[in-house]
């Protein structure tokens, strides 16, 4: 510990400061450790011969974590072997001695994809791992009720197969790099056995949120879909003073409960909204709660059963709302309530591929949703997140993260590009569009686009029109699946022009598919595949081969949902 | 009659620019199929918009949506009118049907009669313009020439029972359609996929050369004593001389046309002038043919707003067009006729024909046929097409007639109209409401200024208490609107007309006769609903108090008023 004296300053310092002011002092502190950290010599690590590095990511954040760990170890003179968990052999794990796997976690506790072979592996075979010397860094954002479960799932795994853990896991949030860097560190050190020093810096239980937030002042939100079409798709311009971000990346936002619903709620409990309610040590108003803060719709099985067991009721284990459940299942009285609330989620954030350049849009972002409705049970629920930003009037604001997308970045600019992007899709093609438009880069740009009906969903019609007459734009292939009987989609658009899109792969171009992630970017693969095979005068393994190597060369890329 | 006249052929210099692309047109090709296959606009170019017409067809825009759309970052949610070539009017019940079946498939479904004695559909976006025109040839049905620079589709007075040689007189306006239509296989080509002609020479058109006319050009036959085709309002008016019920032939009107332009004072209405007569069928041809060559070779190619035959015959004035047109018959045209007309109207209701045929005519609100909460008109017609009992027959005023009906077969036919309730809104609609006629205008027509046939049905109907209150529910006063001074509704030689000039606001005209032999004169300018109501009020309410015997409402407003 520090001493008294410094201890005091620190709490004065602390007393006066607001939650934005300890917030950065976190982010510098960190960054300064860090920053220190890296400076000392290189580590002696003399006992360590050879490491593998494992990641699992769908943003690509955990790749990049894991790469520049590889960097770094490597200049220590250490062999690293560093993969993706989707590429990692199953059965070398076995034979593996010193491991470190950073595993980023999705929606509801889920490991990403790319990592779902690796977890269910470790998890349905039972391995003796006595050999493994590992650490995890866990990678997640706290506003997901179960935060970096899948990293904690592998690291407990492991342990559980008999590996020894080099550090308990480490847990970070949206802001990782720093608190990643300090981990490492302590890795290294744990590794070192010249090292002397058996003092390791303690990292927080519990971690304040370090992410940067912007206030987005809503300028215009506009339904771009026309008279007569089945979609409403918003197009969002929010002005944000001082916001960075860059083509590809997306912006996160806390959604808020509908007021209606929330209306509903507290009828039925009769229990006065301005009443003050602690969650997760906070105290808010009971309207400020279930409006900004919990999820009250669909809420998952284990949440009802923690209801169930509170109310002392049988309730059956499927998804229901709130209402629902204080509505049939009456709570007994406040109190019952406040251990409610302590069971409920947080409200997730949800992430939206940005739709403009900053380049073309200083201090603005743009956004492209699409009201979601879907089904449940014969039950139309509405998407929470899009119907709040849909409804957003002008001048109205909300906070907001930017979430970096490195796995979807803009090549050079002499490099060509092509561009898949049905429905909302198009998003951050928009932004790659504005860009390459504003700074005049030289590589060809092809896009596909589709959506149901020409009329009225052709998104950004008009500005695709433009950019064609400017010459940004060398092709637009569009499919409107809804326009004749049989129905047409991107990928019948890219069969139809599979030459001319072969030869743009020959030299060189860019791929970049963005929108749903089954059927679209299933079928969009299969169309590649064909036409690879077709006009490259490839087998379907030659051809998975080619399109293996274009991942590898990042000239592949997907940002899909 | 002197022969010394001489008129040099206009010299082609500062042609319109639509000239040039006509030329450039490839026998009317353009860039029609490259416009077609183009995906991200539902328009095709300027320059195949022009070219487009030819094929029968104009490009719109919904001008409702204009700026919405524009905020939506939407282009402008374009769209196809096409209007088929029915020479007089006509089509079988099976025909009536497939126009049904592909107005429901691929336009609004709204089927509009025009003023011009055919029908067209509106909506038809870029890729259904094939399957449309496809399908319509499969009925034996085009729609070449029925827009554009050429001669537009024939009309001819539509009620059988006009006269007991109806169907010789109607066969003509089938002769001057072929006679006159161009000579390029384009529209074969780009929309029933026909192979490309290798060999050009059976294109070549000594009609209409590459060039061909300066502008449209209309043609009508009127057999009286019914003017039901407005026969003066066009380019060449046949008036049919009937003597002890044989056709002796035509006399001969040139140079009427209606159109003009807000502001040009060089613009003008004009009705077609009594040139002569011609007996035999060969003669007529021959005369109407060369009267547009004449029209070709002279008419206006630098100045659209004043190309029109009436601009041309006015410049060479009628003596010399006479001469010319002898020289290129090689025979004079004989002195007219005398001839009368009495009436402009449709023989609404039920008619037997000489033969013993039955006809019934029903009042079609601006000629759109669709149904609507009270009349399910649509229905109505469908299903008397599906009894292969009546024959359709569409009139000038925007009716349509259901004809040739036996009469054993009369019951039928009414008891379906009764069941969708078209008989029951015949007869409680006013006399004015039915010799009413409105053109499209907003929201598709791109000329318009002001509402047309949107709103005239809701002007009428605050018009009729006015009727009501001075007891003229029954006089059969001929009322038109257009939103625009081109005339499509021929306002200018209606007895109340309404030119658009703004939106809500219309130059109101008075004094055109009731059978069409007289054009009417602007009354008051540029009049909101409020201020023209108020002027027929005041004038409805003299002329039923102060008329002559017999005296219809145009002659008593000319007798009356001080025209500027």
């Amino acid at each position: 510990m520090i001493g008294e004296t410094k201890f005091s300053k620190l709490r004065e310092l602390i007393a006066d400061s607001s939650e934005k002011d300890l917030i950065w002092m976190n982010g510098y502190l960190a960054g300064l450790i860090s920053a220190k950290v890296q400076e000392e010599p290189a580590q002696k690590s003399s006992s360590i011969q050879k490491l593998t590095i494992v990641f699992g990511t769908d943003t690509g954040n955990s790749k990049k974590m894991a790469t520049s760990f590889a960097q770094r170890l490597k200049k220590n003179g250490v062999q690293v072997k560093l993969q993706g968990l989707d590429q990692y052999r199953l059965s070398d794990l076995i034979k593996e001695e010193y491991f470190l796997g950073v595993i980023a976690t999705h929606g509801d506790g889920e490991p990403p994809a790319a990592a779902k072979k690796f977890y269910e592996y470790i998890h349905a075979n039972s391995l003796s791992l006595t050999n493994l010397k590992y650490a995890v860094l866990a990678l997640g954002d706290t506003a997901y009720p179960l935060f970096c479960k899948a990293g904690e799932d592998v690291d407990s795994r492991l342990k559980t197969l008999g590996g020894t853990q080099l550090l308990p896991v480490e847990k970070c949030d949206t802001d990782f790099e720093d608190a990643a860097n300090v981990w490492l560190e302590n890795v290294l050190k744990t590794l070192s056995s010249s090292s002397t020093e058996s003092r390791i810096v303690p990292t927080p239980s519990k971690k304040t949120s370090g992410k940067k937030t912007y206030e987005g002042t809503i300028l215009s939100n506009v339904n771009l879909n026309g008279r007569g079409s089945a979609k409403q798709t918003h197009h969002i311009e929010l002005s944000a003073e001082g916001v960075n971000y860059e083509p590809g990346d997306s912006l996160g936002v806390v959604p808020h409960n509908p007021a209606e619903a929330v209306e509903s709620i507290l009828s039925t409990l009769r229990i006065n909204g301005t009443k003050k309610f602690t969650y997760r040590s906070e105290e808010f108003s009971l309207s400020d709660l279930l409006r900004k803060k919990l999820n009250v719709t669909y809420l998952p099985e284990r949440v009802v059963n923690k209801y169930a067991s509170i109310v002392q009721q049988e309730i059956p284990s499927i998804r229901m709302d709130l209402l629902n459940l204080v509505k049939i299942y009456p709570v007994k009285d406040e109190t019952q309530f406040e251990e409610v609330v302590e069971i409920l989620d947080p409200i997730t954030p949800r992430l939206y591929s940005i739709a403009s350049s900053l380049a073309a849009h200083e201090n603005e972002v743009h956004l492209t949703v699409v009201k979601n409705c879907f089904t449940v049970n014969n039950e139309v629920l509405q998407g929470l997140c899009s119907h709040y930003l849909a409804n957003l009037p002008a001048d109205s604001s909300f906070d907001f993260y930017i979430h970096k997308n490195s796995e979807f970045k803009l090549p050079a600019a002499d490099k060509d590009i092509i561009m898949i992007g049905p429905g909302t899709g198009i998003a951050p093609f928009r932004a790659f569009i504005e860009e390459r438009n504003v700074t005049g880069a030289s590589g060809r740009n092809w896009l596909f686009y589709g959506d149901q009906h020409f009329e009225s969903d052709f998104l950004y019609q008009t500005e695709i029109q433009n950019y064609l007459q400017l010459g940004t734009l060398t092709h637009v292939d569009v499919a409107f699946s809804r326009d004749q009987a049989e129905k047409i989609y991107v990928q019948h658009k890219i069969l139809k022009q599979g030459e001319e899109f072969f030869n743009w792969l020959e030299s060189g171009a860019h791929i970049y598919v963005c929108g749903a992630k089954s059927p679209m970017s299933d079928d969009v693969e299969n169309a590649l595949m064909q036409v690879i095979e077709k006009f490259g005068n490839k087998n379907a393994e030659q051809a998975q081969s080619y399109l293996n190597q274009l991942k590898e060369e990042g000239r592949y890329q997907k940002d899909v949902y | 009659m002197s022969t010394n006249l001489s008129i040099e052929k206009p010299i082609e210099k500062n042609l319109s620019p639509v000239e040039k692309i006509k030329k450039e047109s490839r026998g009317l090709r353009g860039s029609i199929v490259t416009g077609l296959a183009e995906e991200i606009t539902g328009a095709i170019s300027e320059d195949d918009q022009a070219v487009i017409k030819f094929h029968g067809m104009y490009q719109q825009d919904d001008r409702d949506q204009r700026d919405e759309r524009a905020e939506k970052k939407l282009d402008r949610l374009y769209s196809f009118m096409i209007r088929l070539r029915l020479p007089g009017g006509f089509l079988t019940p099976q025909q009536w049907i497939a126009t049904h079946e592909i107005a429901g498939k691929n336009s609004t479904g709204v089927i509009k009669i025009t003023s011009r004695q055919t029908i067209q559909l509106h909506g038809l976006i870029k890729s259904r313009i094939k399957p449309t025109i496809q399908a319509f040839n499969a009925s034996k049905l085009d729609s070449i020439a029925t827009c554009g620079d050429i001669n537009r589709n024939v009309l001819c007075s539509s009620h059988p029972k006009q006269s007991p040689i109806h169907k010789e007189v109607f066969a003509y306006a089938d002769k001057i359609s072929t006679l006159l239509m161009p000579k390029t296989k384009a529209y074969y080509e780009i929309w029933l996929d026909n192979e490309k002609l290798v060999d050009k020479s059976e294109e070549v058109d000594p009609l209409y050369e590459d060039r061909y006319l300066p502008r449209k050009f209309k043609i009508a036959i009127a057999i009286p004593p019914n003017n039901d085709v407005d026969v003066f309002g066009n380019d060449i008016g046949l008036i049919a001389i009937i003597e002890n019920k044989k056709l002796l032939g035509f006399n001969i009107a040139i140079g009427g046309g209606l159109s003009t332009t807000h502001g040009n004072k060089n613009t003008y209405a004009r009705l077609a002038t009594v040139i002569g007569f011609c007996d035999s069928e060969e003669k007529v041809l021959k005369a109407v043919y060369e009267i547009v060559t004449i029209q070709r070779d002279f008419g206006n190619r630098s100045d659209r707003k004043l190309a029109r035959l009436k601009y041309t015959l006015d410049k060479v004035g009628v003596d010399w067009f006479k001469q010319e047109l002898k020289n290129r018959t090689g025979f004079a045209l004989e002195e007219p006729r005398p001839y009368q007309f009495t009436s402009r109207t449709d023989y609404f209701g039920w008619h037997a024909d000489d033969g013993g045929l039955m006809h019934y005519t029903m009042f079609v609100e601006n000629g759109r046929v669709t149904d609507d909460e009270n009349v399910k008109l649509k229905s109505a017609l469908l299903e008397v097409a599906k009894t292969g009992k009546a024959n359709f027959r569409f009139t000038c005023n925007q009716n349509v007639i259901l004809a040739d009906i036996k009469s054993e077969n009369k019951k039928i036919i009414e008891s379906i109209l009764t069941q969708f309730g078209v008989i029951q809104s015949n007869e409680s609609a006013s006399a004015l409401r039915k010799n009413s006629m409105a053109c499209v205008a907003l929201n598709t027509c791109p000329l318009a200024l002001a509402e047309g046939q949107r709103y005239l049905p809701q002007l009428i109907s605050k018009i009729e208490p006015l009727l009501k209150k001075h007891s003229l529910e029954n006089d059969e006063i001929i009322i038109r609107m257009t939103g625009c001074p081109n005339g499509c509704a021929r306002p200018y030689i209606a007895e109340i007309g309404l030119v658009g000039t703004a939106y809500g606001r219309y130059n109101l005209h008075f004094g055109g006769d009731r059978v069409g032999e007289r054009l009417n004169k602007i009354f008051k300018e540029n009049l909101d609903e409020e201020s023209i109501l108020f002027e027929l009020n005041g004038w409805l309410g003299r002329y039923k108090s102060e008329r002559k015997t017999g005296e219809t409402f145009g002659d008593f407003a000319l007798r009356e008023i001080k025209f500027n």
